[in-house]
């Protein structure tokens, strides 16, 4: 159980964090190499793979807009504005993050066949935040 | 606006500005150039083994020479573009015995023997690993370590020996060695990609970013 302001905190270091991963992740799309891996050659065969892009859209861009928005929502949190409201909408985005994040790992482990280390590490910070605001959900009420 | 506000706004437009900053002078820091070559060569895909399919958009062929120490070194790199890209890529391989390696030519015959059985991958491979042991050899021990190792993969042995004598088996490593002479090839491994001779200064793993680059096309 923590505070509402420590949960806040840690949401909103963790989308800095997220956000680093992700914008890493974008530029290395973007480049032709091989992608600075430390599990192997996963990352290069995720990226590879045709689901490296959601109806069209690069995934780590996909994750800059999460962590970005979520970093913004906890801005917006400290300020005097009715919390809950905002509050209520970090619930929504995100569960709305760990949900692709899990249909994406899901795709790594059984099609793909192939783990990205980055992306496993944004799906664990995606986690981290939600379990951040659960837990000052329930010390609220 | 509370001072927390203020902090963690300043500290998330000083990150946002970093990593924007970040991503444009890596961008900038990465070279343009061109890995492959300008030229392109006509090369004749129907020939050599090859490893994926015919439809795929990125031809991959190496001209290699099984006894040549830098074709081993160059393995990690393009299992790698095989098992990164298994369906944009197809690896086609031809043989380019070099005349200073004495049994180059021996060990392309007893492959491409292997491969009229339909093992010329794991011969290839095991010629590859074993290429240390079978280099040091005297004449007839180095044939007898051939065929141990066609042995090894369950290879039918009077069929490998007759194939080796066979004017076709010779016939298609000699008209290897012609197209890669024709393509300028003289040392071992030369890549070409889509026809482009690879550059290898920056070592084999410009294999894959050459091959990224030419389906980004």
């Amino acid at each position: 159980m923590i505070s509402n302001k420590l949960s806040n905190r840690i949401i909103f270091i963790l989308s800095l964090v997220g956000l680093a991963v992700a914008s890493f992740l974008f530029y290395e799309y973007n480049i032709a190499g091989t992608i600075i891996c430390p599990t192997g050659q996963g990352c290069d065969i995720v990226r590879a793979s045709q689901y490296s892009r959601f109806l069209g859209i690069s995934i780590p861009f996909l994750g800059i807009v999460f962590y970005l928005t979520m970093a913004i929502l906890s801005v917006i949190h400290t300020h005097d504005l009715p919390r809950r409201v905002v509050r209520k909408l970090q619930v929504l985005v995100a569960v709305s993050g760990v949900s692709f994040g899990i249909y994406l790992t899901f795709l790594e482990a059984f099609v793909i066949g192939a783990f990205c280390f980055w992306c496993v590490l944004s799906f664990i910070i995606s986690i981290m935040i939600l379990l951040a605001i659960v837990f000052a959900g329930k010390h609220k009420t | 606006m509370t001072t927390e506000t203020k902090i963690l706004g300043v500290t998330l437009i000083l990150t946002v500005g970093l990593l924007l900053g970040g991503v444009f002078f890596l961008s900038r820091g990465g070279s343009s150039q061109s890995i492959t070559g300008t030229t392109v060569s006509q090369i004749d895909y129907a020939k050599g083994q090859k490893i994926g399919s015919d439809s795929a958009k990125v031809k991959l062929v190496e001209f290699s020479d099984l006894q040549c120490p830098a074709c081993v070194a160059a393995e990690p790199a393009i299992k790698r573009v095989r098992a990164v890209y298994p369906d944009q890529v197809q690896f086609i391989y031809r043989h380019f015995p070099l005349p200073q390696h004495n049994y180059g030519r021996e060990a392309a015959a007893f492959a491409e023997a292997a491969g009229e059985q339909g093992k010329f991958w794991e011969m290839h491979d095991k010629l590859f690993e074993t290429q240390e042991e079978w280099s040091a050899l005297g004449d007839n021990d180095a044939t007898a370590f051939f065929l141990g190792l066609t042995k090894q993969l369950g290879l039918n042995e009077n069929k490998i020996k007759q194939a080796v004598t066979e004017d076709n088996l010779k016939a298609r490593i000699d008209a290897d060695i012609a197209e890669g002479q024709r393509l300028g090839v003289n040392s071992t491994p030369t890549f070409f990609i889509n026809g482009r001779k690879v550059d290898l200064q920056g070592g084999f793993d410009n294999l894959s970013t050459a091959v990224a680059e030419e389906l980004k096309k």
